[in-house]
């Protein structure tokens, strides 16, 4: 049995208005497992995934990530567990206005001096690191160009290179393809399973492609109406089961 | 008014959904009120003006009129204007560009600061956003020539007190410039640097400032063009400057050294103008 990496105990999520985003969630992962979440929109699988780096606070519950809480985690405690926690959006979420190459850069600014991050002094050792990354997710002609200049399935793999320059040893995807064309959809899911098994990154996607889901996947765990519906290996996710995930429940969320 | 609007579409989107063959007829009503809220607010707009036009004693016949006199003071008590004071001018000019200057790098570095506090999506705390925006606020609605008035009194006649009196109305404007201009900046990329681990001052460098930079150079350069206005004006209260010596040769009644004065003020525009073009050209 590989070790547990993130324990995630009774999670709630109640936003302001009194929508129950999370109910109660319990899940637990292990070292290198590389997980897909699926799950009708407004399921809450969006609102799990952030608040596992706590972009988005949650209610009450425990994240245990590397045997401590990423919930009771004072300021700089949750900086230095998120520099451990790589997160790709669906939208990019690039400095659109900066080159590729400090993008991706900006991975090390959770191991670096307050003013020598926000001056962004890096040294060449960390600038031929990030160039060589950016190699890696094929993008190398592409590094001093704006950001904004490439395409959207570009963007998304300079995003994963940002990933990798953390260092994490979990990688959060929120609908990293949902923005994307079939094609780049593939090739960008192609680099980050790469990725994550070259590195041996811990990996949890949120998808609302069951077809991806099915071919990228070690686990699926299935989200309705902010619970846990489904959590098993590819094989048992039967195609019953996906129609009662997707079906309309009466308590399904507007989007 | 707008309130008003959006409780009108509610209940149209309810009805709409009721009752589907009167959909003309809902046509109707909602252009029936959009148009009567058009001509309620011009009817205002209208009478705005006819109230001001009677408060001012506006009258084109005295313009009219004016114009003639106005044309033989200049022509001659003006014209030609005295060129030979142009040596005495060099220096009250150079003190005009010093304060609009240095006058503008104060409400920079100082708005900078606030405009960061008084950002809803930067700022460290609510309080401390309605705090910044509120000494904003304040700078603002009092304007430069009040302030040389109050500073003179302190600090002196001479160009410190129009340097500083520009610099104090300037954080006014540049602060709301500022958080104004921070708070469009796209959220998204500053969530993608934060979720990296990124502190406070890490995402304000590498995450707020490349989205910011436009935005504040064209504001900044945008003051700095007010403010050789501004300064030349604050002379007239004895802040020093081109203005200081215009007032001084008008109470004089030496109208052709204040006509060459006031040539100076029209080149030294024209030149900042011209230079704050170029300069943002190169940089944005």
């Amino acid at each position: 049995m590989m070790e547990t990496i993130l324990e995630i105990r009774q999670l709630k999520k109640t936003y302001p208005d009194g929508t129950e985003a999370l109910k109660n969630i319990n899940l637990s992962i292990k070292r290198g497992e590389f997980i897909v979440i699926i799950g009708p929109s407004g399921a809450g699988k969006s609102t799990f995934l952030r608040s596992i780096n706590r972009l988005s606070e949650p209610t009450s519950g425990e994240i245990i990530f590397h045997g401590e809480d990423i919930v009771k985690a004072n300021r700089a405690k949750l900086r230095k567990m998120r520099r451990n926690i790589g997160m790709i959006f669906q939208g990019f979420n690039l400095v659109k206005r900066l080159p590729t190459v400090r993008n991706v850069l900006h991975g090390k600014l959770g191991y670096m001096s307050t003013w020598k991050g926000a001056l962004g002094l890096f040294n060449q050792e960390e600038v031929e690191e990030a160039l060589s990354i950016l190699e890696r997710v094929g993008l190398e002609d592409q590094a001093f160009k704006r950001a904004d200049e490439l395409s959207g399935g570009q963007q998304q793999r300079v995003a994963i290179a940002r990933a990798i320059n953390q260092s994490p040893s979990i990688i959060l995807a929120d609908e990293p393809i949902a923005s994307l064309d079939p094609n780049s959809s593939r090739v960008v899911m192609d680099y980050l399973q790469k990725a994550c098994q070259e590195e041996g990154f811990t990996t949890i996607v949120n998808l609302h492609q069951v077809d991806f889901a099915k071919e990228y996947a070690d686990r699926i765990v299935g989200i309705k109406n902010g619970e846990i519906y489904f959590d098993g290996p590819v094989k048992e996710l039967s195609d019953d089961v996906i129609q009662s995930i997707y079906a309309k429940g009466k308590e399904a969320m507007p989007v | 008014m707008k309130q008003e609007a959006l409780n009108i579409s509610n209940q149209g989107e309810k009805g709409l959904s009721a009752t589907k063959p009167s959909k003309y007829s809902e046509y109707k009503r909602r252009r029936k009120i959009m148009l009567k809220s058009q001509g309620f607010i011009t009817a205002i707009i209208l009478l705005l003006a006819i109230w001001s036009i009677w408060g001012t004693g506006f009258n084109l016949l005295s313009l009219f009129f004016g114009t003639y006199e106005i044309l033989v003071f200049i022509f001659t008590d003006m014209f030609p204007p005295d060129l030979t004071v142009i040596g005495q001018l060099i220096g009250p000019a150079l003190d005009t560009l010093y304060m609009s200057y240095v006058g503008m790098v104060i409400s920079v570095v100082v708005s900078l600061v606030l405009g960061v506090l008084a950002a809803d999506n930067l700022t460290p705390h609510w309080t401390i956003a309605r705090v910044s925006r509120a000494v904003t606020a304040f700078l603002r609605s009092v304007p430069a020539v009040v302030w040389a008035i109050i500073l003179v009194s302190g600090i002196g006649l001479g160009p410190l007190t129009g340097t500083i009196a520009i610099g104090l109305s300037g954080i006014g404007i540049l602060g709301k410039a500022y958080a104004e201009v921070l708070e469009s900046i796209d959220g998204a990329q500053l969530e993608g640097v934060r979720a990296t681990g990124a502190n406070w001052f890490q995402v304000i460098g590498q995450a707020v400032w490349p989205q910011f930079k436009a935005g504040f150079v064209s504001w900044s350069l945008y003051k700095l063009d007010m403010n050789i206005r501004e300064a030349a004006i604050l002379g007239l209260v004895g802040a020093g400057g081109l203005g200081y010596y215009l007032q001084g040769s008008i109470n004089l009644f030496q109208y052709k050294e204040a006509a060459t004065a006031i040539l100076m003020i029209f080149a030294l525009i024209l030149m900042v103008e011209y230079m704050t073009a170029k300069i943002r050209e190169r940089i944005i």
